[in-house]
């Protein structure tokens, strides 16, 4: 890693430290915006590994979630130790295990996505967990009571109360995995990250540090926030009438 | 033959013996109304007959068929015993019309238009055919629960369950629907209510039994328990109720 990450240089730069010689310039800005093109499709990358990684947390955590409060035998037991493991462990060994020691030679944007995706999936599935355990038992007894199977119930019933209520959870989970893309530098992805490191060490660049960190972190927390709101706006077009979700 | 038959049913929930040896049978078109005290195995009772609860022993037969055996379809014996609840559980993401759709079309494989158009006359039939695109949490208990009744009948049952479908309501809104029970009643249906309004019970009840720890401790037509009751348990019980609910004619 190179000597102007370090955290002291960064930190002594924000609080205006002279010392360091690293302070915001206005010819580094306009290195930034020489380099927009090059940084936005690091975005690019960003959104779309955001998406793929959350997709498949969804696909994976959801039934695994459902699993988890239903489930009997060794698959519930399976699908919870599995949950635990993956909880357990840093993302960056999961990438190591998916991308550098994988018997399956994956490309680094999918290695990733299954890393983070797989990370996502034992998240989200406590998400559902808590969402579904939230709907109550009285929502299955009425519906099996007309004679629906459990899995119809399940399917009918609960998930799409349980959805609604997995929304904050939710929110909160799509904005971690979006910063947490990130990681994808450990595997050489070309990622947001990775494209604003390899501006600021360039030969004769590092002083830009700053302005492109600073930059790099506009676009993250612009994402962010629009993610967010297209999740409340998802949130307020199904909420149920008359419980005071929908404003 | 018995619509409904319980032969020495027990069960217990871990160490605590709830049942503990209840026999009796309806015919077709009675209305057993169960009260005793908390406790006593009022609900447990009622949950034994679609198998929410699963029973220890005895048998419980439905139309002369033995519903309590390992290969009893399930599914198919909660289609024919429809169940209301005291705190209605309708589905709370779908309209008063969704809730009663739904069996429809998942459980008796109804098309979109057919499951419509059997629950808005279901609506009807509850007197609450203008509410049919409310939201449970838009309708006040008294509707609640008759969404729920509605809700239940559309599935065409046998038997219909009552656990306590009045005990979470207003004292206002306790009359809409024991007067919805009371036309049910009246029509020929075949229920078993857990209730406490003994105005009901006493006009609309065929025979009260009168539970107690677990066991049936007295049985009999309304006028029976409520004149001249065998046991002094009983008799004081029902003085009880009757002086806390007995004002609600429905």
């Amino acid at each position: 890693m190179s000597a102007a990450l370090a955290p002291d240089v960064v930190l002594s730069a924000v609080v205006g430290g002279v010392d360091t010689g690293v302070v915001l310039q206005a010819s580094d800005w306009e290195f930034v915006y020489r380099n927009r093109r090059f940084l936005l499709l690091g975005a690019g990358v960003t959104v779309a590994l955001t998406l793929t990684s959350v997709v498949l947390g969804l696909l994976a955590g959801l039934p695994a979630g459902i699993v988890e409060v239903y489930g009997t035998g060794p698959v519930a037991g399976a699908v919870r130790r599995t949950g635990v493991l993956l909880r357990g462990t840093p993302i960056l060994v999961i990438l190591a295990f998916t991308f550098f020691v994988n018997p399956v030679n994956l490309g680094a944007f999918e290695a990733a996505t299954l890393g983070l995706g797989l990370r996502s999936a034992a998240y989200q599935s406590q998400i559902f967990r808590g969402a579904i355990q939230s709907v109550g038992g009285g929502q299955m007894e009425a519906a099996r009571s007309v004679g629906m199977s459990q899995y119809e119930a399940i399917r009918h019933v609960v998930v799409p109360q349980a959805l609604r209520r997995s929304i904050p959870g939710f929110q909160n989970e799509f904005t971690i995995v979006l910063k947490d893309t990130s990681v994808a530098f450990f595997i050489g992805l070309a990622e947001l990250i990775t494209r604003g490191f390899n501006l600021f060490t360039q030969p004769g660049q590092s002083e830009s540090v700053l302005e492109v960190i600073l930059a790099v972190s506009a676009v993250y927390f612009v994402l962010t926030v629009l993610t967010n709101q297209g999740l409340e706006l998802l949130g307020r077009r199904f909420a149920i009438p008359g419980t005071g979700g929908e404003r | 033959m018995s619509l409904l038959e319980f032969e020495d049913v027990h069960q217990s929930y871990g160490d605590e013996e709830v049942l503990r040896g209840i026999s009796f049978g309806m015919d077709r078109s009675d209305v057993e109304v169960v009260i005793g005290p908390s406790g006593s195995g009022k609900s447990t009772m009622l949950r034994c007959v679609n198998r929410l609860t699963d029973i220890d022993s005895g048998t419980i037969y439905l139309d002369g068929e033995p519903v309590t055996t390992p290969e009893t379809d399930v599914n198919d014996l909660r289609r024919r015993v429809g169940m209301v609840f005291q705190d209605f559980n309708l589905f709370a993401h779908r309209t008063a019309l969704g809730n009663v759709t739904l069996g429809l079309r998942e459980v008796l494989d109804y098309s979109k238009e057919e499951a419509r158009a059997e629950a808005t006359s279901q609506l009807e039939r509850v007197g609450l055919a203008d509410q049919a695109d409310s939201y449970p949490a838009e309708l006040s208990g008294g509707q609640k629960q008759r969404v729920g009744i509605a809700r239940a009948l559309a599935m065409d049952p046998e038997l219909m369950l009552f656990d306590e479908p009045t005990s979470a309501l207003d004292p206002e809104l306790i009359g809409e629907v024991l007067r919805v029970m009371r036309d049910l009643a009246e029509e020929g249906m075949t229920m078993l209510c857990v209730t406490h309004e003994m105005g009901f019970a006493r006009s609309a009840a065929s025979t009260i039994s009168f539970l107690d720890e677990g066991r049936v401790v007295e049985r009999g037509p309304p006028e029976q328990l409520f004149e001249a009751p065998e046991h002094e348990r009983t008799g004081e019980f029902l003085e009880r109720l009757t002086s806390l609910h007995g004002g609600q004619q429905g």
